[in-house]
């Protein structure tokens, strides 16, 4: 095992990481911007080194800052949470390089399945199932035209370097299609500097249902069931469960094999999540791969009773997967509510600034990941998400209930902070969500006067 | 592949938000370089302006402990803090790495305490990952103090070096 892990991140993944890390007895190096100053996981850290100003890409997307504070920390291994550069084989062949251990997969698949094109390929060489669509991305406006007739309208223009619900346009009538085709490829261009995309059938009511996997480096893999997470507003996440709600236990078995079928193919080492569609038929379509650990990863931790970031640091330091898939069984029902710094009233814009205020659900079963603490700040400088509530129950039904107790006792107060609290609460009580059979359109149907009606 | 951490800005909220975050940093470093709490302080970013005055008594309103968070193991860095720098206007490094004040191992300084400085003139080096970062004045003044020595790791924004510019 490891004697320092560097964190490459900040906010509740990079406290949470710190946990798991000082439970396991390694040193924990933390990284900040001048705007995570007072941060708390700059407070639990044996050792925190400031890397630069608040920006991003001059901080904690700034590889040469962060491989300095590597080497200055000692750190023989680097953990880099989720978003910023996690996903960047860029920062794994640096680590590589630098003799570090980078806690994920290996750059050359990170390669692989972050670019959409060769990671559906991939899926497709496996045996998984893929939306009607093309696998090369599509390179002039007549070649989508006619690939979108073929496979029919509504279709979806995805960029190949896309993730996290960004680089993507619906199209649903063929006189918008080159104009769409085109602002899709500019932004793809601004947004990730790749401006290849594709095309693939759109389906308008499916749900969104992902397998945590874990793989280890001696070619053992396992699946730690699903997640639910068709919860969405513009494409993030915001009510994740697990597990899904309402699928047949036969779906439920073949789609985490066909998930560990996958990435074991593709070479995955670590923690990884393979997303799918799944439509009112049942029928499941791969969408895409995750090579990082999740937002959502404690809803699965909650169900299946493993410490995902311990067994990524194991994996990671050359350890052998210790349970096996009959072991693994999911118990109960497990929900997370993402509380945001935003405002629902004003079309969920953030709403940054210091916490007069705050109190935290907490009691039976209730787990809540969060660096917000009272008298700190939310940042404007980064995403909005304060804090991640999960709860645990033996049922959907109490599960829900526990989560309405839960958002309750939250308190959030501060001049100009608000959240999506009460958003959360109504989305929690509409009869699709209490029934279990809500798809994607859910949050539509919640701020979209046009469709409230026949909610 | 930021997404998660770089939402899309939502329809106007992002330059305000923006212009409100420079507004605090340029305030921060101008407080920071000063040494001494001015009574009234007006910052102007784009459409923003913001406007602070200071009561004669300066005690800032403690901030309530930290509840999610057990109490910190000691760490190195929780020594007393070091004593206030002198006053004078600061250099700070431009990036985490290792600080050097000649431009080659054992040669002359780029500069010493008591040399005349001009604004942007070279004082030293900080080198990260094998990048060599030039380290400049930020005035005219005299160089009145050195603080890291050389081959120091230090973090960004670490202060180097002062200058006091009335001695320039």
């Amino acid at each position: 095992m490891f004697e320092t892990v560097l964190i490459a991140n900040r906010g509740e993944i990079a406290l949470r990481v710190a946990r798991t890390c000082r439970e396991l007895g390694l040193r924990v190096a933390a990284v900040y911007s001048t705007e995570d100053r007072d941060s708390s996981v700059v407070r639990f850290a044996d050792q925190a080194v400031c890397i630069g100003p608040g920006p991003a890409r001059h901080s904690y997307l700034y590889l040469p800052a962060i491989m300095e504070a590597a080497r200055q920390t000692g750190a023989d291994a680097i953990h880099p949470g989720y978003g910023f550069l996690s996903e960047q084989a860029d920062f794994a062949e640096a680590c590589e390089a630098e003799g570090l251990t980078f806690v994920g997969p290996p750059p050359s698949v990170i390669d692989r399945l972050g670019d959409k094109s060769t990671a559906r390929a991939a899926m497709a060489d496996a045996g998984l199932p893929l939306l009607p669509g093309t696998i090369e991305p599509v390179s002039d406006a007549e070649a989508v035209a006619k690939v979108a007739a073929d496979i029919g309208y509504p279709v979806i223009v995805k960029a190949v370097a896309g993730g996290g619900g960004r680089g993507m346009q619906v199209v649903h009538e063929p006189d918008n299609l080159a104009r769409q085709y085109r602002e899709i490829r500019s932004t793809a261009q601004s947004l990730f500097g790749d401006d290849r995309v594709y095309v693939e059938r759109y389906l308008p009511s499916a749900r969104h249902v992902e397998v945590q996997v874990l793989c280890d480096s001696h070619g053992n893999g396992v699946h730690l069931g699903q997640r639910d997470c068709s919860v969405q507003r513009r494409r993030q996440k915001i009510i994740e469960e697990s597990p899904a709600p309402g699928l047949p236990r036969g779906l439920v078995e073949q789609m985490g094999h066909a998930a560990v079928r996958g990435l074991l193919a593709a070479g995955y080492v670590g923690a990884g999540t393979v997303e799918f569609l799944v439509d009112e038929q049942h029928r499941f379509y791969f969408m895409e791969v995750n090579c990082r650990i999740q937002v959502e990863h404690p809803v699965t931790e909650l169900t299946h009773g493993v410490d995902l970031v311990r067994e990524q640091l194991r994996i990671a330091a050359g350890e052998r997967l210790d349970m096996s898939q009959a072991e693994l069984t999911a118990r109960g029902w497990a929900i997370e509510c993402r509380i945001n710094a935003e405002d629902p009233a004003r079309g969920f814009m953030p709403t940054p600034g210091r916490l007069t205020a705050l109190e935290l659900p907490a009691g039976p079963f209730v787990r809540v990941d969060t660096a917000a603490v009272a008298g700190g700040r939310i940042s404007a400088a980064y995403d909005p998400l304060l804090a991640k509530v999960c709860v645990w129950a033996p049922d959907r039904p109490q599960a829900l209930a526990r989560m309405r107790r839960a958002l309750a006792e939250l308190t959030v107060e501060g001049p100009g902070v608000s959240t999506n609290r009460d958003f959360l609460l109504t989305a929690l009580d509409h009869p699709l969500f209490v029934a279990g059979t809500h798809d994607t359109s859910l949050v539509d149907r919640l701020t979209d006067p046009h469709t409230r009606e026949e909610s | 592949m930021t997404s998660l951490i770089e939402p899309a800005p939502t329809d106007g909220a992002a330059p305000l938000a923006e212009a409100l975050d420079e507004v605090r940093r340029s305030a921060q470093s101008l407080l920071a370089d000063l040494g001494h709490r001015p009574r009234a302080l007006r910052i102007r970013a784009g459409d923003v302006v913001v406007e602070m005055e200071w009561t004669e008594q300066q005690q800032a309103p403690a901030a309530t402990p930290p509840a999610a968070v057990a109490a910190p193991p000691a760490r190195p860095e929780a020594e007393p803090q070091a004593p206030p720098p002198p006053p004078g206007i600061g250099i700070s490094s431009p990036i985490v790495g290792t600080f050097y004040r000649a431009p080659e191992p054992g040669a002359t300084p780029f500069v010493s305490e008591g040399d005349h400085v001009r604004r942007g003139q070279q004082v030293g080096i900080v080198e990260a990952m094998k990048l060599m970062i030039p380290v400049e004045a930020d005035a005219d003044g005299r160089i009145v103090a050195v603080h890291a020595t050389d081959g120091a790791p230090v973090e960004f924004g670490e202060r180097l070096m002062t200058i006091d510019p009335q001695a320039g």
